[in-house]
């Protein structure tokens, strides 16, 4: 049997998934910029900044992006490279949806079976 | 005849221990208003010595802060294989969650624990908010939570 192809979409399989965990920061201490200058240039671009904290390395912002979205973004602390950003609501702090109840049953996020653990099946899962 | 009849009957038994009974379980658990970001929950089994046994729910989506959860973090080892497919959104100051699932019918009665850890960006982390037996006479009777967690019941159908 010819076992390459599986070999090789395994290996990339792997090297995808690494890439992917690693959102992390790296930057050698020494030669970080101070948060402040991170304010002064977004301030610049537009921003509201509310604060900016380091996470895993990086500068963490939460803000108003020159769009009026509430943004979290991640910068990494020397180069100001921007690393990570994402909409504030995109996650789940929303405040719109007061009141309403939502479903994030699973169907979309584990068609995969758990396999492995103690629940069989599939939770439903509502917040109230 | 008697080979097909063997083969039957083995073929049952073999597929028997798939039929497990189980049982549904609703897990709520009420948050206080806390007036933070959305709470970072772990729902789990524990057996009577606290030692963890599985995971049945976890509320979040960045796995990077789930060792915030640290009790679970810690039994669960934060393997993925453990977690798979039993993630969704962080809670909100406020809100409920409702959990339901099916669960081997082995696990109730039989010493085991449901415990949940809650964390918060920028606030403190609760390991063991909740801790409470799973039993048949537990199940419709509120406890309360220790850090986040206003109150919490499971009910077994």
């Amino acid at each position: 049997m010819n076992i390459k192809p599986i070999v090789i979409s395994f290996s990339l399989l792997l090297v995808g998934a690494g890439a992917l965990a690693d959102d992390d920061c790296d930057d050698p201490v020494a030669q970080w910029q101070p948060r402040e200058h991170l304010r002064q240039k977004l301030e610049a671009e537009g921003w509201t900044v509310f604060r900016i904290k380091v996470d895993d390395g990086c500068y963490e912002v939460k803000g108003i992006d020159p769009d009026g979205y509430r943004m979290e973004a991640e910068y990494s602390p020397a180069t100001f490279e921007l690393m990570e950003m994402e909409r504030d609501d995109d996650d789940d702090d929303d405040d719109h949806h007061h009141g309403k109840s939502r479903n994030y049953d699973s169907s979309s996020q584990a068609e995969r079976p758990t396999h492995k653990g103690i629940v069989k099946g599939r939770p439903s899962v509502t917040v109230e | 005849m008697k080979k097909i009849l063997f083969a039957l009957g083995l073929a049952t038994v073999m597929a028997l221990p798939a039929y497990a009974q189980t049982r549904q379980v609703t897990f709520t658990t009420q948050l206080k208003d806390y007036g933070g970001d959305g709470a970072y929950l772990a729902l789990y089994l524990t057996d009577a010595d606290g030692k963890y046994q599985g995971t049945l729910w976890v509320s979040g989506k960045k796995s990077k802060y789930y060792k915030h959860l640290r009790d679970w973090a810690r039994g669960s080892g934060l393997n993925q294989a453990e977690y798979d497919g039993l993630t969704g959104a962080s809670v909100t100051s406020g809100r409920a969650l409702k959990v339901t699932l099916e669960l081997e019918d082995a696990l109730i009665d039989s010493g085991h624990q449901v415990r949940v850890d809650t964390a918060v960006e920028d606030m403190r982390d609760n390991r063991a908010d909740v801790v409470v037996p799973l039993t048949t006479e537990g199940s419709g009777k509120p406890v309360t939570g220790r850090g986040y967690v206003q109150s919490f019941v499971y009910d077994l159908k």
